[in-house]
């Protein structure tokens, strides 16, 4: 269970990305937060696992007041925090396998690491994975090789071998196209679905947030102004949380393609 | 419009601005006249000015012809204790140079004070020339391959570590972040997100290095710390002009071999 | 789990294989020579290090400023020589780097040249400067024309890399309204080429204040002729001064020089 109670973040420079969120997330749930660019998505989801610091509130996850954490129990944290990102980050050099077992390294040692000593069962894991997500072929390819949805696919492998119990998805899509998207939410739904991994995910499309979340929150300029499951969501709620009418571009398209 | 404004010019426009043309003149006129005074200055020294020199020089290089090849196999030896020389020094300024690159790094080295200390020591480091560290050296430990070796290390030091470092600061940050985030503690993120991006640049600055060190160890024996320098003072002094042609010729074809392999690898990697 | 066994990673070449093979053996080979070849005698080494320390290191940090005087002479011809140097180099190096240039000659010629240009910088200044000493006497001049030749080798290759760059569009376009060769050089190669020959001109030089510096260990004028004093009479405060004075005059000239370059370019 993760809760947000009186969440605030000011960034150095003065703005604020946070202000007083109180959110609380079950454990299985598969949330989808929604606002334009810059209403503090990103910094919400980023304060989970602490790739940000609130400066004020408490968020607990499992129980545990996460804001204090440092170090050894900071590792700990994301090691249970998985998360993907819009432009994929694997290490382009690398090759697919290499990558997904860089999930890996919050549970083994940095000395086996190194060497490339990983137990055996964690590249079985690994490959399972890779299977899963069917891209289990380009195993040895470099990661620069495969196209944009073949990188997101192993990043979700990755993830996964991480064995999180909460996955953190900061726009996942925004860097694919219409029919790929729609492929990497597939995913992301079924997972939560078979492994009960509680999912978080950024969007911006508001037909993909409708087809794939439980429920919806969305933000406005670091504050929370809709939290709902989808069958309460309408149009309007959209136009409220953008503060503008719905528009072409706010629309991903391509279900059925 | 702009008829409008061409009749109403009646002058025609300069091709450069008059302010451009002042400043190109003077600084055009300071440079002329420094070179002037420094030519001036050095031929001065000159017994007998610039043509004597001239045609002076004509009658040195015929004393260098033809070269005495027969004593190659003797030049050999400290030809080859001079590419050992330029291995080592190479080799030790690689394994050092990755903690300094590391911390002259802004985007590695967020405590600000480390990589400003860093970043400092190296820029004074690079200022001063490899011969002068061999001449402190020689006085510290003594003539022989030691001094030399230490010079090339803390010269070449000066010059990778700040290629690298520059190059880890290019880095794509995302794989690192994404390592981060899933619990990887500081080591495994460097071995996992950087090294696989940085490995064959770093490949290529160190062959690059060991270039410039075969160059510069070539000279390090003109003030006694080891190498084929020391052989070429040798017969310069004892004014043995056809054995100083033969090794000259010999390191400019070490020189040119060793440049040619190096950059070809060099181009491979890249 | 015994279906979840890796498959084989794909098989490489035998080529492949055999570069591998043979590079790794090379390296071996270089260091395996090299440790059995190198002599390096440590017992002396560490005996004259625990004697010398304390009468050097000390002294290289308390200047001698007595010697301040000559040792800003010294200095001055060093940045004399420099600058003699590289601007007979950048001016030598413009004509050279036209014929080494393959879109201005052809292919046949350019590579030559390049060949030529880069056979010339492999001589080390301090043996060029050996053999200039031998042919005008051991004074400043040598160490001039030690410099000028040496980077007329590197700043000749630099600058045909230059030329080749350029946008030949404006040059088909000057040859389109009837423009004769010298005119299409005079209007659309150098307008272009101007800025970047400054730049390398101008970073030549900062290599080159440090290239003299050390000519007058062989007697080819500067501040090397000091150091080399210096460290036979043992004047290691003296020594302390002249490392100063270049560490002070070759960072000033590198910042100098990157701001004029940034403003070039």
């Amino acid at each position: 269970m993760i809760e947000f109670k009186n969440v605030g973040l000011v960034y150095p420079n003065g703005t604020e990305g946070l202000k007083n969120v109180n959110v609380k997330i079950e454990d299985g749930e598969f949330v989808v937060i929604v606002g334009l660019s810059g209403a503090g998505k990103s910094t919400f989801i980023r304060s989970i696992n602490r790739l940000v610091t609130p400066t004020s509130g408490e968020l607990l996850v499992d129980e545990e007041n996460i804001l204090t954490h440092k170090g050894k129990n900071l590792r700990a944290l994301r090691t249970k925090v998985g998360m993907i990102f819009q432009n994929y980050n694997l290490v382009r050099r690398s090759n697919v396998l290499k990558n997904v077992l860089a999930g890996r390294l919050g549970h083994v040692g940095t000395f086996r690491s190194i060497l490339n000593l990983y137990p055996k069962e964690d590249v079985a894991l690994a490959y399972d994975n890779l299977k899963r997500v069917n891209i289990a072929d380009k195993l040895y390819n470099r990661a620069d090789e495969l196209s944009g949805g073949q990188q997101q696919r192993v990043s979700i492998a990755r993830v996964l071998t991480q064995q999180p119990k909460y996955i953190l998805a900061d726009e996942p899509v925004a860097s694919l196209d219409p029919p790929t998207s729609h492929q990497v939410m597939t995913y992301l739904r079924k997972i939560n679905k078979t492994d009960k991994i509680t999912t978080i995910v950024n969007l911006h499309f508001i037909d993909m947030a409708m087809e794939y979340a439980d429920r919806i929150i969305g933000m406005r300029a670091g504050e929370v102004v809709f939290d709902g499951p989808v069958s309460e969501v309408t149009d309007a709620t959209f136009e409220e949380i953008y503060g503008r009418t719905i528009r072409e571009d706010d629309l991903r398209g391509g279900a059925d393609q | 419009m702009n008829k409008k404004v061409a009749t109403k010019n009646t002058k025609t426009p300069n091709l450069y601005p008059k302010k451009t043309k002042i400043q190109v003149t003077i600084i055009f006129a300071v440079v002329l006249a420094m070179y002037l005074y420094s030519m001036n200055f050095t031929v001065s020294q000159t017994t007998g000015g610039f043509a004597n020199s001239l045609s002076n020089m004509g009658n040195v290089i015929k004393e260098f012809f033809p070269p005495n090849l027969s004593i190659l196999p003797i030049i050999w030896e400290p030809m080859a204790t001079t590419i050992q020389m330029a291995v080592i020094a190479t080799t030790v300024a690689a394994l050092l140079t990755i903690p300094l690159s590391l911390l002259s790094a802004r985007n590695i080295t967020t405590i600000k004070p480390l990589y400003y200390i860093t970043r400092i020591s190296l820029n004074i480091l690079r200022t001063i020339p490899d011969l002068v560290l061999a001449v402190i050296f020689v006085g510290l430990f003594g003539v022989g391959v030691f001094p030399g070796i230490l010079a090339l290390i803390i010269f070449s030091l000066g010059i990778l570590a700040k290629l690298f470092g520059e190059t880890v600061e290019a880095v794509d940050m995302d794989p690192l972040e994404a390592m981060r985030a899933s619990g990887a503690n500081v080591i495994q993120v460097i071995y996992y997100g950087l090294v696989p991006q940085v490995l064959p640049q770093f490949t290529s600055f160190v062959l690059y290095v060991f270039e410039i060190n075969i160059r510069a160890s070539v000279v390090l024996g003109l003030v006694g710390a080891g190498g084929i320098g020391l052989t070429l003072d040798r017969e310069l002094n004892f004014y043995n002009y056809p054995n100083a042609m033969t090794i000259i010729l010999l390191i400019f074809v070490v020189v040119i071999v060793i440049e040619y392999i190096s950059t070809k690898i060099r181009e491979a990697l890249i | 789990m015994d279906k979840n066994v890796l498959p084989p990673k794909p098989k490489k070449s035998a080529f492949k294989k055999i570069k591998i093979i043979i590079i790794t053996l090379a390296v071996i080979g270089i260091y395996v020579w090299t440790f059995l070849g190198i002599d390096i005698n440590w017992a002396r080494a560490i005996e004259r290090v625990v004697n010398n320390f304390g009468n050097i290191v000390p002294k290289l940090f308390s200047p001698d400023w007595s010697a301040a005087g000559e040792v800003g002479e010294m200095i001055l011809e060093t940045i004399f020589i420099a600058f003699a140097g590289t601007l007979m180099a950048s001016i030598l190096a413009v004509p050279l780097g036209f014929l080494a240039a393959k879109n201005v000659t052809n292919n046949y010629i350019g590579t030559l040249g390049k060949w030529l240009l880069s056979a010339n910088r492999s001589f080390p200044e301090l043996i060029l400067a050996i053999l200039f000493i031998v042919a005008v006497g051991p004074n400043a001049f040598a160490g001039v024309l030690a410099i000028a030749i040496h980077s007329t080798g590197m700043l000749g290759k630099l600058y045909a890399e230059v030329i080749e760059s350029i946008d030949m569009d404006i040059v088909e376009a000057m040859e389109a309204s009837g423009a004769n060769k010298v005119q299409i050089l005079f209007f659309g190669v150098i307008p272009q080429v101007i800025p970047e020959f400054l730049s390398y001109a101008i970073y030549r030089f900062e290599i080159d204040i440090r290239a003299s510096s050390v000519l007058g260990i062989v007697g080819a004028g500067g501040i090397g002729t000091m150091i080399i004093f210096a460290s036979m009479n043992r004047n290691w405060n003296e020594m302390g001064l002249i490392l100063l004075a270049i560490i002070v005059v070759v960072t000033i000239i590198d910042m100098i020089s990157s701001r004029i370059r940034r403003k070039l370019v």
